[in-house]
């Protein structure tokens, strides 16, 4: 399976790299990544089609971690960066830097949006440590939060009239345009939600067994609930950031990688990385080129497909 | 090996939960802890497990004070099966049995060694679970999911285990299949505390039984 993974990705990063509105075969896209003799092709390939693969692999995995650092800590299958409210925060931010409202400069805004998740993941936190709370009703703080934010990023980017296109790419979530610069800054961030996580990794899966168990295990459920919480607020708001609001990846892939690997949540989640990054890397190959040159938002290709794959999971698992 | 309670109590929001109890709960017994609703037993068990701390008295494991200890040190020892405890999602049989044998030391990277295998193999099968052992835990009968988390309770190998009502909702047949094997366990050494409501129930079965009412410990009975 690893080496399946393996092939999916490269083959996932070369179409990135190849296919697009300037044709480049293949041992010309190749070759531009080392060397500079052919000009053009080495700014289209380094400076417009690879920070768009970079982010869409870094975004993916952030969505496929978090969607399992959430499922697993707040025992919630239905647990999604964005429908439990953690990307909304950072959308309000993003909303705000796009109208002009905010100005602080790539690194601020991401900080600032990776904040505002860090606070829709304690709300979330605070909730799930309740003792007796259901799923269900966990699930619908969480949408009622992501509706709220998404009502109000909405209402935010048409009082300023943000550009129309500029806005649907943000709310349906968009690779278009991104420059190393966008990526770059999201690197310490999914850095320390990386760290934060592995911190915890060995704890989540005594967390499934409830949190009196868990604790009488020595999991210590509070800390490691408070601890995945902020690493999935830390990767779900750098993912926003980065590239808006992209549905069901968070919610999809630790589905799938249950059903390829089990229910170890090391293994979910050492295997929701890289599924993740190629679900996101594929869906954004499908939004550039269907219809280029015009594209359509991320968000609808992962909803497309997603929501088949969605029901299929959940008519055999859950 | 004991656990001593000396004169433990239990006050939240100004109601007593547990008033001046004392009592001796052995390694090698069946000590069952029986009384009406709100007589006190959860929040017995929920002390005896660490998880809660007693406002006054003082809590011995081992002889050395519980307050003294952390919640992972007295889980070393003492390990519970709670009332309201819910089927992990997703988990089967044989996987929940085999978190009993989680170690938060290095828990990223541990895998189970052969003791641990052998260990979940032989809780399976003493609890009659081996049939189940693949099944996802949420699809079991009620009677199922006892006997899947009895096996993990005593999959964690802890010198004492608390179950909290873990035998309600079963049938007779059930129950005595239960006591019997409870028994053989604490035959091995292991502490058993059992609570339940029912004090014709155990008293044909038990080591040790507490009556508890109000908060209050009325003075132990002992059958055997």
């Amino acid at each position: 399976m690893a080496a399946g993974l393996a092939v999916l990705l490269v083959l996932g990063v070369l179409m990135g790299v190849a296919l697009g509105p300037v044709k480049l075969d293949l041992g010309t896209a190749l070759s531009a990544i080392v060397s500079s003799d052919d000009a053009t092709a080495r700014v289209v390939v380094w400076d417009l089609r690879l920070p768009r693969v970079a982010a869409a692999l870094l975004v993916g995995s952030c969505l496929g971690l978090a969607g399992c650092l959430l499922q697993s800590s707040a025992r919630n299958p239905l647990g999604d960066p964005q429908l439990f409210g953690l990307g909304g925060g950072a959308a309000i931010v993003q909303a705000l830097a796009m109208a002009g409202l905010v100005q602080a400069g790539t690194w601020g805004i991401l900080a600032l949006s990776v904040g505002a998740s860090l606070a829709g993941a304690g709300a979330i936190a605070v909730f799930a440590s309740r003792e007796g709370i259901s799923p269900a009703r966990l699930a619908l703080i969480g949408v009622s939060i992501s509706a709220l934010a998404a009502a109000a990023a909405t209402g935010i980017l048409a009082q300023a009239r943000v550009f129309s296109v500029q806005s649907l790419h943000f709310i349906g979530g968009s690779f278009t345009n991104l420059t190393w610069a966008d990526v770059t800054p999201a690197l310490p961030f999914v850095a320390a939600g990386l760290l934060l996580a592995l911190s915890v990794a060995g704890s989540l899966n005594a967390m499934s067994l409830g949190d009196r168990v868990a604790a009488s295990l020595g999991a210590e459920p509070v800390r490691t609930r408070a601890v995945a919480m902020a690493a999935s607020g830390i990767l779900g708001g750098a993912a926003v950031a980065v590239a808006g609001l992209v549905g069901f990846v968070g919610l999809l892939i630790p589905h799938l990688a249950r059903l390829l690997v089990g229910h170890d949540f090391r293994a979910v989640a050492l295997v929701s990385i890289p599924l993740g990054a190629a679900f996101m890397l594929y869906a954004d190959q499908a939004a550039r080129l269907t219809f280029a040159p015009s594209e359509v938002p991320v968000g609808l290709v992962t909803a497309l497909v997603g929501a088949p794959l969605m029901i299929g999971v959940a008519r055999r698992v859950l | 090996m004991t656990l001593a309670l000396d004169e433990v109590s239990f006050v939240r929001r100004g109601r007593v939960m547990l008033g001046g109890v004392s009592a001796e709960i052995a390694a090698g017994r069946l000590t069952c802890v029986v009384g009406p609703n709100a007589a006190g037993k959860t929040t017995l068990l929920r002390i005896l497990s660490g998880e809660l701390r007693a406002t006054s008295g003082r809590y011995l494991v081992d002889g050395v004070d519980a307050g003294r200890l952390s919640r992972r040190d007295i889980g070393r020892e003492v390990s519970i099966i709670p009332q309201d405890v819910q089927p992990p999602p997703y988990l089967t049989v044989s996987e929940m049995v085999a978190l009993g044998r989680f170690r938060p030391h290095r828990a990223a990277w541990r895998r189970p060694d052969k003791e641990d295998l052998a260990l979940v193999r032989s809780s399976l099968a003493r609890c009659r679970a081996e049939a189940i052992a693949g099944r996802p835990v949420e699809g079991l009968s009620g009677g199922e999911q006892k006997r899947a988390w009895l096996a993990f309770g005593l999959a964690r190998g802890t010198r004492f285990l608390l179950l909290d009502e873990t035998l309600d909702g079963l049938d007779a047949p059930a129950k005595r299949a239960f006591f019997e094997l409870l028994r053989a366990v604490a035959a091995e050494g292991r502490g058993i505390v059992l609570t339940s409501h029912d004090l014709h129930l155990v008293g044909g079965h038990a080591d040790t039984v507490l009556v508890l009412g109000g908060g209050h410990l009325d003075l132990p009975h002992v059958p055997r």
